[in-house]
């Protein structure tokens, strides 16, 4: 589904990501893990578009198609979702407005009709009700006000919404208290199933407790430097990053 | 001839021209105050990004016909009265109010009769006489006593104590200059009594292909415990030219919010004072301006705090695109004594293009010890990250652009909380947000 080669990045004159490979298919859950600084979230940020990051190298490929042709609105229609470290907010914006429009244009480039109001209102609440959100969040602006935590929900509401074919969340487990943590996972697990796949950027395991990974990865210096199964983050957990370091340079 | 003037013997012909009836001592004494000073130049501070010989120059244009006696031949009030009502009858359809029709300065006189048993009163200059015509006239500016040099009616209104109007009263300020160029001087006066409560739209349009200079003065009066909520809605043809001045005086606790919508116009500068007389008044102004193509739009807003407390709050928002130009200059002046005073001011402007100009100064002049004041300008382009986070979500470039310009308006369409003409703004924006848009990247 998701073929990265030997991917290079850049953002000004920072080569950040340095030769980065990654397979992921269909029905698998991947973790990729690493201490900061690492290129976590470029890697998650080039894979959905962002222009400020420059690609000097490698081919990603996604559904047979080459990512890094298409703009970011492209690659979300086919399928690609990126849950933000840091959603922005949009005072002004409705946040149901937006979802809305969110997956009628995705519905619209897979050659599905629109949903109405009536079907949208439906679908909305049947997934804030899977994530205990608050139904009121809906007719506020986009994120606005919106706590660490609500945020970090709204994420996983659109996600549930638009049912990507991948969905890579960039530190969505961060900030988030045990009953949010509890609630991401849920919304997680419930695209989990064969037609779809998950990407989990993460620092910490904490997650993997409620959404087991079949591979986790060890992001340094802008490659992987070492993967493995669940076991590994564990590991990880224990021994700290600096083992995965000196044990790939040794 | 200087061009960059109003000819004064000109002007001094045209007003002999107007007719010799209750106004024209009033007009005598006008003429003789203007022609001491003539217009302002960019070489007074409160002028100094607006000049004024686009509409110096169609103002001697049109001078030179009225001095003549032939003003009559630009101002066909018949053909202007019909396309006025017309237009108002398009209006009266998308907004529901008690709508008085003021065509090229003249106030349509059957108009005046939908105000009767609402607890309002209208008169235009012909049924009042002498001294009740022109009270309570406050201003002493060049642009007023150009408008009352010139005028040719007014428009009267009270709104009677202890009442609440079940709905707004609409002012279509129409001007039409199809049969060549135009001046047109509107005058209104409105009286709230005390505990009255009202909401007042002020429509502004225009038609024709010639130029047109308007210049619209509006004093309101705020009597004790009244609350008025102002709209004001310029959409005049682009080519067009306007001046208007509101002066509001409040009175003890009473509470004024004032939204201002400017989408059309050529030249456009907007005054809005206000005079906190009495304790206890709360001010409220908002505006919205977007500009494209050729369009200069200048807002000026003083607000007096003559004594404390009371408070007043203040913001303007602009989107600017193509080579237009805006200006913003908000002042508060709290006075000597007036403690208590809670003032604060705001402007941010959107720019979607690089020829774009805006000049913006918020400005607090405090005398007075116990105050809270704060004031604060922004001008940007659209945020890049909240552009990249829409379309990760697939609105695509140009849409991701539309919705974020229109949040950034909806925030002042949200504070006008006139119900009744919210629909019909919101499209009118919609509309300007989209010849705004055909110019981003």
């Amino acid at each position: 589904m998701l073929e990265i080669i030997n991917l290079k990045a850049r953002i000004g004159d920072t080569e950040i990501l340095t030769g980065l490979t990654l397979s992921v298919n269909v029905g698998e859950v991947h973790a990729i893990m690493g201490p900061n600084g690492s290129g976590k979230s470029t890697l998650a940020l080039v894979i959905a578009g962002h222009e400020d990051y420059v690609v000097t190298d490698g081919t990603v490929r996604f559904m047979g198609e080459d990512l890094l042709a298409l703009d970011p609105e492209e690659r979300a229609r086919i399928g690609l979702f990126l849950g933000f470290q840091y959603p922005v907010e949009i005072a002004g914006v409705n946040n149901a407005y937006l979802l809305k429009a969110a997956l009628n244009a995705k519905r619209r480039a897979q050659g599905e009709a629109e949903v109405d109001a009536f079907e949208f209102l439906k679908l909305a609440r049947e997934k804030m009700a899977l994530l205990n959100m608050d139904p009121a969040l809906l007719n506020r602006g986009l994120n606005e006000g919106f706590s660490g935590g609500e945020k970090k929900r709204n994420e996983i509401l659109q996600m549930a919404v638009l049912e990507p074919r991948l969905a890579i969340l960039d530190e969505t487990d961060s900030g988030l208290d045990i009953d949010a943590l509890k609630a991401v996972a849920k919304g997680v697990n419930s695209l989990r199933d064969p037609e779809h796949a998950i990407v989990l950027v993460t620092h910490y395991q904490r997650l993997l407790d409620y959404v087991e990974p079949d591979f986790v990865h060890v992001l340094s210096g802008g490659r992987i430097i070492r993967s493995g199964d669940k076991s590994l983050a564990l590991k990880l957990e224990e021994k700290g990053y600096d083992w995965v370091r000196e044990a790939a340079s040794a | 001839m200087n061009t960059t003037a109003i000819d004064t013997g000109l002007l001094e012909r045209a007003v002999d021209k107007l007719p010799a009836d209750a106004l024209m001592p009033l007009r005598l004494k006008a003429l003789r105050s203007f022609s001491e000073t003539g217009f302002p130049t960019t070489r007074h501070e409160d002028w100094r990004y607006t000049n004024l010989a686009p509409i110096v120059e169609v103002s001697n244009l049109w001078l030179r016909d009225a001095a003549a006696g032939i003003a009559e031949a630009t101002i066909n009030d018949a053909a202007i009265n019909d396309a006025a009502m017309e237009y108002a009858s398009e209006l009266a359809s998308r907004i529901d109010a008690y709508w008085i029709v003021i065509a090229n300065g003249m106030v349509h006189k059957a108009s005046l009769t939908r105000l009767a048993g609402h607890a309002l009163r209208g008169f235009d200059a012909v049924s009042l006489a002498g001294d009740d015509l022109m009270q309570p006239a406050s201003g002493d500016d060049p642009m007023t006593r150009f408008n009352t040099a010139l005028l040719r009616d007014v428009l009267r209104m009270t709104i009677r104590a202890d009442n609440t109007l079940e709905k707004p009263v609409g002012l279509l300020i129409f001007d039409d200059a199809s049969d060549g160029a135009a001046l047109s001087q509107t005058r209104v006066i409105i009286e709230t009594e005390r505990n009255s409560r009202a909401e007042i739209i002020e429509y502004h349009a225009s038609s024709g292909g010639h130029p047109h200079f308007a210049n619209a003065v509006t004093e309101l009066d705020l009597a004790s415990g009244a609350a008025v909520n102002y709209v004001r809605i310029q959409n005049r043809d682009t080519a067009h030219f306007q001046s208007g001045r509101l002066m509001a005086r409040l009175h003890r606790d009473s509470t004024f919010r004032h939204t201002a919508f400017d989408l059309g116009g050529g030249l456009i500068r907007n005054d809005v004072d206000v005079d906190i007389l009495e304790p206890g008044a709360s001010v409220e102004l908002y505006g919205l301006y977007l500009a494209s193509g050729q369009q200069h739009i200048d807002n000026h807003t003083r607000v007096d705090h003559r004594v404390g407390p009371a408070a007043s709050t203040e913001e303007y928002r602009g989107i600017l695109g193509d080579r237009s130009r805006c200006v913003f200059n908000g002042k508060a002046l709290v006075h000597r004594g007036a403690d208590g005073t809670d003032a604060r001011q705001a402007n941010h402007n959107l720019l979607l293009s690089e020829k774009a100009e805006i000049d913006t100064k918020p400005e607090l002049e405090i005398y007075a010890d116990d105050v809270k004041c704060s004031h604060g300008a922004t001008v940007g382009q659209l945020d890049k990250s909240a552009l990249f986070y829409l379309r990760s979500r697939g609105l695509d470039r140009d849409e991701a652009a539309q919705v974020l310009t229109r949040a950034f308006a909806a925030t002042i369409l949200a504070k006008s909380s006139v119900q009744a003409v919210r629909n019909h703004v919101e499209s009118l924006i919609d509309q300007r947000l989209q010849t705004l848009a055909g110019g981003l990247s």
